[in-house]
């Protein structure tokens, strides 16, 4: 049997198959085109068959490299995307911008994009600032000077990384490069309720707590004893709360110095006034009443501190939820290449809070310039040195016990006593000859 | 599960897929358009389904494989976006039944429902919406003696019919927080009335439902309170529907290939061609697949995957039938053209609830940081 043929209409593109036929005109299948009657109509424009030509089935019409990639002209709607309106978003679209006068930028921000930093907040209720002195700059303001587009009060849920889309809670977005600047959240823990206890890792988190302060002293318990915790319970301290310090470890900023250090700090605390309660672990905290129950076991031992406001400062983690839609990779942060900060996709990049380097996350302001710079340039196709990553010198901001740590200090390595005077405790870790870390605390 | 056991569960979902990918091109393609626009009620077709073990792989005692059950939906789904949209009906209502307390639900009416020898939906579109905040509560339930009695008027609800049923909620008393979940049956005391003619997808069974003091037989409950319920259904509630999603997308790449011989060479012009489709489409495939190995998971951030694989879902369903129908041009806006159609579909798809809207407020709402009152 003569294998089957098609004929197409040279009209409308209508195929008529021998093997189907056309029903409807009255064609049963296996109708030869030859055998179709001349009224017969094209069912779907209604020409004749006259109108038809054999219908051969072209060689693969599209082939790799004649096609025009029209996926890259439409992702480039925006030449960069930025995820996160803190310090680190900010910073790299203002290095795009001062590169790149005309690069199409987008800065999607849950929060409303206002400039502050962040260290202050530790240090605000002692110096009575406020929303105007914390603030040094509108989001919406910034953004129209630097001719960049800000989505704020806009959470970004996923990224496509084939297709280059963003898609967040306002529409989804084509990039050319992504910049995850998204930050850390602080860790939570089922005993520390969310509804109960308060978390300052922005602005806004510290406006209403600040609000919730009110005017009139209060008790004040902060849970983690780290460099924030340390910096908050001062701060209170100082501006005239009744303050508890609540740590894990038997001195504060267990884990980071030595504890010497630690117990030094410890006690000019206690000596400012704060109720610093060390090797003591939270169970869990209610809130029958008015007043906010801290139930802890310290030193073995079940205890209750009754407070007013409880705070929070048991560390940072990175949200990985959008970094892993896209199937990056991720430690304890997003995996960044350390010379370039590109992650695990091609145009994607992360700076700041969110991101592991060498398994690290590093979360201080210092580096972030220096990231942002980077990124601004390779996504720009500008030529740089690449990012050489330093670990900042960590700081307590504090008055009754200022400490400064410098270098890689390693906490399984000992210390050793450099000066130790009532005045000042300098210490250092050695490997060979080269001082490797250095403490300082007055 | 050993290997063994694992290769014959393989091949027994490989056997199902084909024999829903028969029934789709076969007797269902036949019938697309009287469907779509005629408003034909395939239940004929559900009842095949459901004898082929179509309509609940995702059950419990069919190994809880919603994965599957996303693939069956997705391959009906290809030829028909109404009649997938069908099995989302009765599947999410085998949830319901599943979980009700009572066997004559979860046992005797759950097996029949399981192989489409009876037909019901779901009714939660707007409790839905009201545990949202989205809108208000339709139906108000008043406890009686041996039950509720129940009142309300509810819009539109689909695969339903004299002699069927769906599952449905209320607020006790008005009153928030007391919900109950219960099983609505069409069997006279509920009065349905025909919907306005839609632009398309008319074969749904879609009517309106207006009850005046429904009596509620206890044993009907399904939930109460039913809020526990509700959490614990939400997510695979939302995450079948990738099946229609996924379904209409392949349909619409299936549209531009088979014009891409004689239209490839203008066609290469457009955007969304169908080989970039297809890799979107099957990244999306992947993530949904790899959600419903997981169906039960209640941390806020699965269901925020689960919400937004489900926009995602919309979006692709949207710009891939735009792009078939600029694909095929004016064969493609045929009234009986399949593109044309599937442009109402993903459109369907897209504003059903969860809404491309809605599902972006809930998802602001779970990224947005707790703070103390």
């Amino acid at each position: 049997m003569i294998p089957y043929r098609k004929f197409i209409c040279r009209v409308c593109g209508w195929i008529y198959d021998e093997a189907l036929g056309d029903a409807d005109g009255g064609l049963p299948p296996g109708t030869r085109f030859d055998d179709i009657p001349d009224d017969w109509a094209c069912p779907l424009c209604g020409v004749t068959k006259a109108d038809f030509e054999p219908y051969v089935l072209p060689a693969a019409a599209v082939t790799a490299g004649t096609t025009p990639d029209i996926s890259v002209t439409a992702r480039s709607v925006w030449d960069a995307v930025i995820v996160g309106g803190g310090t680190a978003g900010w910073a790299v679209a203002e290095r795009l911008r001062a590169l790149s006068p005309s690069a199409r930028i987008a800065l999607v921000t849950g929060c409303a994009g206002d400039l502050y930093a962040k260290p202050q907040l530790s240090v605000a209720l002692s110096r009575n600032l406020d929303a105007t002195s914390l603030c040094q700059g509108q989001g919406a303001d910034t953004a129209a000077g630097m001719g960049i587009t800000l989505m704020g009060g806009t959470f970004a849920s996923g990224i496509d990384p084939h297709a280059h889309r963003l898609r967040t809670t306002r529409g989804t977005l084509r990039y050319g490069a992504l910049v995850l600047a998204q930050g850390a959240q602080p860790v939570r823990v089922p005993s520390l309720p969310a509804d109960l206890v308060w978390r300052v890792n922005s602005l806004s988190a510290w406006l209403r707590l600040r609000r919730s302060i009110g005017d009139t002293p209060r008790r004040i318990v902060l849970v983690g004893a780290g460099l924030v915790g340390c910096e908050l319970a001062e701060d209170a301290a100082t501006a005239g709360h009744t303050v508890t310090l609540i740590g894990r470890g038997p001195y504060p900023l267990d884990g980071l110095v030595p504890p010497a250090a630690g117990r030094r700090l410890g006690a000019r605390l206690e000596h400012a006034g704060i109720h610093v309660m060390n090797d003591t672990f939270v169970h869990n905290v209610t809130k029958p009443e008015r007043t906010v129950g801290v139930n802890v076991v310290t030193s073995g031992h079940p205890a209750l501190c009754e407070a007013d406001i409880v705070i929070a400062a048991i560390g940072l983690e990175t949200n990985l939820h959008l970094a892993h839609t896209a199937g990056l990779d991720t430690d304890n942060g997003i995996v960044v290449e350390p010379a370039t900060l590109r992650t695990s996709q091609t145009d994607i990049y992360a700076l700041g809070d969110c991101i592991s380097i060498h398994g690290q996350p590093c979360r201080y302001i210092g580096p972030i310039a220096a990231q942002a710079d980077t990124i601004a340039h390779e996504i720009l196709g500008l030529r740089h040195a690449g990012y050489a990553h330093q670990p900042p010198k960590v700081r307590l901001k504090s008055r009754v016990a200022p400490l400064e740590l410098t270098g890689t200090p390693d906490p399984a390595a000992p210390w050793e006593v450099v000066t130790d005077t009532t005045e000042r405790l300098v210490m250092q870790q050695r490997r060979g000859s080269a001082t490797t870390a250095r403490l300082e605390v007055s | 599960m050993s290997a063994r056991n694992m290769t014959q569960a393989v091949q027994a979902d490989t056997s199902l897929l084909q024999r829903v990918d028969e029934i789709a091109r076969g007797p269902l393609a036949a019938i697309v358009t009287d469907i779509d626009l005629n408003g034909h009620y395939p239940l004929e077709i559900l009842r095949t389904l459901g004898e082929a073990g179509a309509l609940a792989p995702h059950l419990q005692r069919n190994g809880a494989d919603f994965g599957l059950a996303i693939q069956a939906m997705a391959t009906v789904s290809r030829q028909c976006g109404a009649t997938g949209f069908l099995m989302w009906c009765h599947m999410v209502c085998g949830l319901y039944l599943e979980k009700a307390p009572n066997s004559a639900l979860n046992m005797e009416l759950l097996s029949t429902h399981a192989l489409g020898h009876s037909f019901g939906g779901t009714a939660l579109s707007n409790p839905m919406k009201a545990l949202a905040g989205i809108e208000r509560m339709a139906l108000e339930a008043t406890p009686a003696p041996g039950g509720y009695r129940v009142s309300g008027v509810l819009p539109w609800v689909s695969h339903i019919a004299p002699g069927q049923y769906c599952g449905a909620m209320a607020r006790i008393d008005g009153q928030k927080g007391r919900e109950i979940l219960f099983l609505l049956r069409f069997d006279g005391q509920a009065t349905l009335r025909p919907c306005p003619h839609f632009s398309g997808m008319e074969g749904t069974s879609t009517w309106s439902i207006r009850l005046d003091d429904y009596f509620l037989p206890a044993h009907d409950v399904i939930a109460v309170p039913a809020q526990p319920l509700v959490s614990v259904i939400k997510a695979p509630f939302i995450l079948l529907q990738a099946g229609m999603a996924a379904g209409v997308v392949q349909g619409c790449i299936d549209s531009m290939l088979e014009v891409e011989p004689q239209l490839g060479h203008v066609n290469r012009f457009l955007e969304d061609r169908p080989d970039t489709m297809q890799a979107e489409l099957d990244a999306f495939t992947q993530r949904a697949l790899k959600l419903a190995r997981t169906p039960a998971e209640t941390d806020p951030s699965y269901l925020l995957d689960v919400l937004d694989v489900r926009a995602h879902g919309s979006e692709l369903a949207l710009r891939a039938s735009q792009s078939a129908l600029l694909h095929q041009g004016a064969r493609g806006y045929l009234s009986t053209a399949a593109p044309q159609r599937r442009v109402r579909e993903a459109q369907f798809v897209a504003i059903v609830t969860p809404a491309i809207k809605h599902l972006r407020l809930e998802m602001a709402r779970l990224m947005t940081e707790e703070l103390p009152a």
